[in-house]
């Protein structure tokens, strides 16, 4: 299909023309961060940004999400149904690390037998229209972790940033559908083309961090008790930061609130993280992964190791976002080069 | 003495105090500040080997409390056999504030520890320069002179390091940790004498409760519950935060505001007279909220109604852990 262009002076335009069917949800700027938001007013939208800083898996993967309300009367129950899945959604402006964030979560959510409906449905009636990334900073790391700063395949459109316009692009066919009742996009140039082309090599060439990652899970496996989580976990405070701010990071927990004496409540899905020590502890008191040391160990085998063993890839997109906001510096990417220096365990030899 | 000089100083003397601290095998480890992976941090470490201490650093980034490595919640500091190192560490006014305050809440064996007292000439407010870049990347920050220098994509700029300083340093008193014999080494303050206006909170002071209760509302909605302020603070040792509580539950476990409010709200009761007004909680807020006007005010509270604060003196018992007889208590009693 043919490639698109939209002009930035007519993003209104086409968040008018959207708004009707859907859900508008775009970077805006919220107090001091970027954060993706249902937008009311598209003069809010913000184009000049990295990424925000809570990832958009909060728009179908809330932080707090009602699964359902009761009330009790007499002997009758009468469940309310969460509502407003059946509305359409739009993220304007994700980027390529957190639209591939979408595959792990549906991935996840989806896994076997089990489908999450909630979120499922949630997904399904979401469409990506991403932004490649002219500048990545430089703690992101897209490259190392099968991902590139201009990875269109997990978006439904593409857009890359020509300065005063984006070029546009339809992948998916949900994508080129919308695309095509935007009678009103001109058509890109042959130099259009050639310009997102040198866009492109130019964000590749600007990603500064490589992680060696090679067989990582193959050197993880074996090491459950090898003194790297130590040192890793050491100066780790124990907060939920990595992974509340992580756009693929999926725990959560189930809480049912009840309104004393009004025969009501409601039952809710919150985060939940394995930083803390509520994660794991048991009725008994008992707390199989007591300190930093086991959660740490934990956060990085789930996405280094299990991820690849269970689904047949890493579960970090390298966004960068826990590099840059861990209160105590405990870079992952440091942590990563521990990891890979530790030596491959030579056979043992069993003596009788 | 301009910033820049006073670093390279303080820097002379961490390296100094902690090269003889090892080489004389007073402490098995020393806590301290390392360069950070990116700009706008310092990253906490911990050497065992002389040939270390020149890692060690001071550059106004050192905004993490080290205290809260040697209270029992993060039990890192042991050796191969589970026994208690000696410690000495990097002390900065408001970490020797924490050590001397959670000896006195018995948390922490100061015979085991040696302060390693620094005149601390401030912390840099990375909220603030981040701010005042806006959305671009900062890929490095120096002092030089009094200034801030940040260099960072197509930008270079200039800051005095007196405006874009925590504005808890701005009103610090303890900028080395009160002295205490055998186990203060460096540079720490004899008698330490605080008299405090507290003028900084004049302006919110002079709020209405509705404009007050407006501006704790719009400064906690965006909270994610992360936990890093109660995570970095040396005060908040609970085995179990009363808001993780869950046999039964006693709080709301979700972002509502209600929820967020209680959340900090009570943890700002569990602070009061107890907060060293390190900033640590400020400073490491992934989404920028500033708790420090809250604890700013716990802190002027404790002073006024007790004449206390935190850290000073470890034979005196906080407000929390007291009962005195004398203790103003109109506020729980009728009047006639």
């Amino acid at each position: 299909m043919e490639q698109k262009i939209l002009k930035k002076d007519q993003i209104v335009k086409l968040y008018n023309h959207i708004v009707k069917d859907y859900n508008f949800y775009a970077p805006i700027k919220e107090k001091r961060n970027i954060t993706f938001k249902k937008i009311t007013n598209p003069e809010d939208i913000v184009l000049d940004y990295y990424n925000s800083k809570v990832p958009p898996k909060e728009i179908i993967f809330p932080q707090t999400d009602i699964l359902f309300e009761y009330k009790i009367n007499g002997k009758e129950i009468e469940i309310e149904e969460p509502k407003n899945l059946e509305e359409k959604n739009i993220i304007f402006g994700i980027r390529p690390c957190d639209a591939h964030s979408f595959v792990l979560l549906a991935n996840f959510f989806s896994q076997g037998e089990f489908n999450d409906e909630i979120i499922m449905k949630r997904r399904e009636n979401t469409t990506l229209i991403g932004i490649g990334c002219n500048t990545p900073k430089s703690t992101c790391f897209c490259t190392s972790v099968d991902g590139n700063p201009f990875q269109k395949e997990d978006m439904d459109i593409f857009l890359v940033d020509l300065q005063d316009k984006y070029l546009v692009e339809g992948i998916t066919n949900k994508g080129k559908d919308l695309i095509k009742q935007f009678s009103w996009l001109a058509n890109a140039t042959e130099s259009d083309l050639k310009e997102a082309q040198k866009l492109k090599k130019h964000a590749e060439d600007a990603i500064v961090t490589k992680l060696e990652l090679k067989d990582i899970d193959k050197i993880l496996d074996p090491n459950f008790e090898h003194p790297v989580w130590k040192e890793a976990s050491e100066i780790c405070i124990g907060c939920g930061t990595c992974s509340f701010l992580c756009p693929t990071c999926t725990c959560f927990d189930v809480i049912d609130e009840n309104v004393p004496n009004e025969n009501r409540g409601r039952r809710v899905r919150i985060w939940d993280t394995c930083q803390s020590c509520l994660y794991t502890l048991h009725t008994s008191g008992h707390n199989p992964r007591n300190s930093c040391i086991e959660r740490v160990r934990n956060r990085i085998l789930h996405k280094f190791c299990y991820y690849p063993k269970n689904y047949g890839m890493l579960g970090c997109v390298g966004c960068g976002r826990c590099v840059q906001l861990c209160p105590a510096n405990n870079d992952l990417r440091v942590i990563i080069e521990k990891i890979m220096e530790i030596k491959p365990k030579k056979e043992e030899k069993i003596t009788v | 003495m301009v910033i820049e000089d006073q670093n390279k100083e303080i820097e002379q003397l961490i390296r100094d105090v902690a090269r003889k601290l090892l080489k004389e095998k007073e402490v098995d480890v020393i806590l301290g500040y390392t360069k950070g992976t990116i700009p706008l941090t310092s990253l906490p470490i911990v050497i065992d080997k002389v040939e270390d201490v020149d890692k060690l650093i001071w550059n106004n980034l050192c905004y993490i409390n080290l205290a809260k490595y040697l209270v029992p919640r993060i039990p890192t500091l042991m050796n191969e056999e589970g026994q208690k190192l000696k410690v000495g560490i990097v002390s900065k006014g408001c970490v020797g504030r924490a050590l001397i305050h959670l000896s006195v809440e018995h948390q922490i064996d100061l015979e085991n520890i040696k302060i390693i007292g620094i005149p601390c000439n401030g912390i840099i407010n990375r909220k603030k320069i981040e701010d005042e870049i806006g959305e671009k990347e900062i890929f490095e920050i120096s002092i030089s002179g009094d200034n801030i220098v940040v260099k960072g994509e197509d930008v270079e700029q200039t800051l005095p390091f007196n405006e874009y300083m925590n504005e808890l340093c701005k009103t610090c008193q303890v900028k080395s940790p009160p002295s205490l014999e055998g186990i203060c080494v460096g540079e720490c303050l004899e008698n330490p004498i605080i008299e405090d206006d507290f003028s900084d909170l004049a302006d919110f002071d002079s709020k209405t409760p509705e404009e007050k209760w407006e501006y704790i509302k719009s400064l906690l909605d965006t909270c994610t519950r992360c936990y890093a302020c109660r995570e970095v603070c040396p005060m908040c040792y609970c085995n179990l935060c009363f808001v993780d509580q869950n046999q039964p539950v006693w709080f709301g476990k979700t972002t509502a505001y209600s929820d967020i409010f209680t959340f900090h709200l009570i943890r700002a009761m569990h602070m009061a007279g107890r907060c060293v007004g390190c900033g640590a909680c400020s400073s490491v807020c992934p989404i920028g909220i500033d708790l420090n006007l809250i604890n700013r005010s716990l802190e002027k509270i404790a002073k006024e109604r007790f004449n206390f604060t935190s850290g000073i003196d470890p034979e005196t018992l906080h407000p929390m852990m007291a009962f005195d007889m004398e203790d103003e208590q109109e506020f729980m009693m009728e009047e006639d």
